[in-house]
């Protein structure tokens, strides 16, 4: 099969897997800055290995199952120039994840300012948000209260929001996020 | 205050409750009235957002695991700032003294005294009540008479006094609002500002 064609097919493939993932699934959308660890944990999430990860250009999606819960997980891109586009992949989101690289400190506000912009999308109102505070393995990760803090999350009361310091790297912590995330869909979904 | 108690109101099983690391609200109606309960995370990490949800507060509902000897002090530490708070001071309170089920819990008299919750409920001028409960004892229908009854005592003080406490809390909430809204601002600012910096390297780098 020539290149473009495999190309073509893979897509198609790609396509078909979301449109089946949109039917029955419940949808889960990844958002953070660059860098942050979305693709990291999304692997984590769908019990992969997490073998050389680069920057996502587009977006990843993976189903993931857990507590009787069928999951679509997307990951999408966090550059600067990704970030624009965030919106069109927010339709029918039932929880938001946003990923923090703990450590970063200059970028929280900078975050909190790119999730303060999303929350207010029409597509994610009373949206539980769960923050992974990512890369608690550093030693220069700050604790959660910073960043609540930092985030400004003590604003959001339209919705139930839950920080949960992790690491993509250890696994640490993304179980307890997992559990959160379930609890949370089945409420609402209830 | 989390699932905890209020699992019952919201007729989850109190059984598998992670440590809340943040806010959900539930809403509620008992009687006549609609009552909005803010869960906050109690563990040390995140008691610094409560302080956020005071102003929009009619009264407070602090849970105290009875059992817990060791930490009778952090509570008196913990009870004492909540109470000593402007935004609380004034505002009645319902302690709960829960896992009463648990041997060796601490009798509610043997919590008074050791919280000296007399005097700082006198201080403050707080309206409080104090229940010995178990929020694990049944949840849905079958919730723990006690916890009804502490809540039925808060309900019946904030509406006693419901047109004063009404009018602070609007007032007060006004100002946070307004705090929250310059430090929106300020923060919006900074990250503008970043960002120009930022592109300013990038396109020096460029050259
Ligand atoms: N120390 C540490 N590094 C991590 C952790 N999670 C991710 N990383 C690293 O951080 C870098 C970025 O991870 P990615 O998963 O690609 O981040 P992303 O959020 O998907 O980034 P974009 O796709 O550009 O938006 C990689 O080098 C990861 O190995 C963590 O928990 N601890
Ligand atoms: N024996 C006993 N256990 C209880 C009782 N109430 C709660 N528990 C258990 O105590 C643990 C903590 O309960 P939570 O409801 O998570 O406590 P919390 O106050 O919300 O804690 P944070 O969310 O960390 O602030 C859980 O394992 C509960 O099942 C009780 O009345 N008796
Ligand atoms: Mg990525
Ligand atoms: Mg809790």
């Amino acid at each position: 099969m020539g290149e473009v064609q495999k190309g073509l097919m893979s897509l198609v493939e790609e396509l078909r897997k979301v449109e089946h993932l949109n039917d029955n699934g419940v949808r889960i959308v990844l958002l953070g800055l660059d860098n942050a660890g979305k693709t990291t944990i999304l692997t984590r999430l769908a019990l992969e290995e997490a073998s050389s990860i680069t920057p996502t250009q587009g977006f990843n999606i993976k189903s993931v199952q857990s507590h009787g819960l069928k999951l679509s997980v997307w990951d999408i891109g966090g550059q600067r120039s990704i970030r624009t586009h965030w919106k069109r992949y927010l339709g029918s989101t039932d929880l938001l994840i946003y990923v923090v690289d703990s450590a970063d400190r200059k970028r929280f506000e900078e975050t909190g300012q790119e999730l303060a912009e999303l929350v207010e999308e029409d597509n994610l109102v009373g949206v539980p948000l769960l923050v992974f505070a990512n890369k608690q393995d550093l030693l220069t990760a700050a604790p959660a209260a910073d960043i609540a803090a930092g985030l400004n999350l003590h604003t959001y009361r339209d919705r139930t929001w839950q920080i949960q310091a992790c690491s993509a790297i250890s696994g640490e912590g993304i179980q307890d996020g997992m559990n959160w995330i379930c609890k949370n869909i089945t409420a609402k979904k209830k | 205050m989390t699932p905890n108690p209020f699992g019952s109101f919201v007729t989850e099983s109190p059984e598998d409750v992670a440590p809340t690391v943040g806010f959900s609200k539930a809403d509620i109606k008992q009687g006549r009235f609609d009552i909005t309960i803010f869960d906050l995370g109690g563990g040390k990490q995140i008691r610094g957002i409560w302080k956020n949800y005071y102003a929009e507060s009619y009264g407070v509902v602090f849970v105290i695991d009875s059992s817990d000897v060791d930490r009778m002090e952090e509570t008196k530490e913990t009870v004492a700032e909540v109470l000593r708070h402007p935004r609380i001071a004034g505002k009645p309170v319902l302690v709960l003294a829960n896992k009463q089920d648990r041997e060796g819990a601490m009798a509610e008299a043997d919590i008074i005294e050791y919280l000296s919750l007399e005097k700082l409920v006198n201080e403050h001028k707080c309206l409080c009540q104090i229940e010995p409960c178990s929020a694990a004892l049944g949840y849905g229908k079958k919730i723990d008479t006690h916890i009804r009854k502490g809540l039925n005592w808060l309900l019946g003080v904030i509406a006693k006094d419901f047109e004063a406490l009404h009018e602070r809390i609007q007032r007060e909430t006004a100002e946070q609002k307004a705090q929250e809204e310059q430090d929106k601002q300020k923060i919006a600012e900074r990250v503008k500002r970043l960002r120009e910096e930022r592109e300013e390297r990038e396109r020096e780098e460029a050259e």
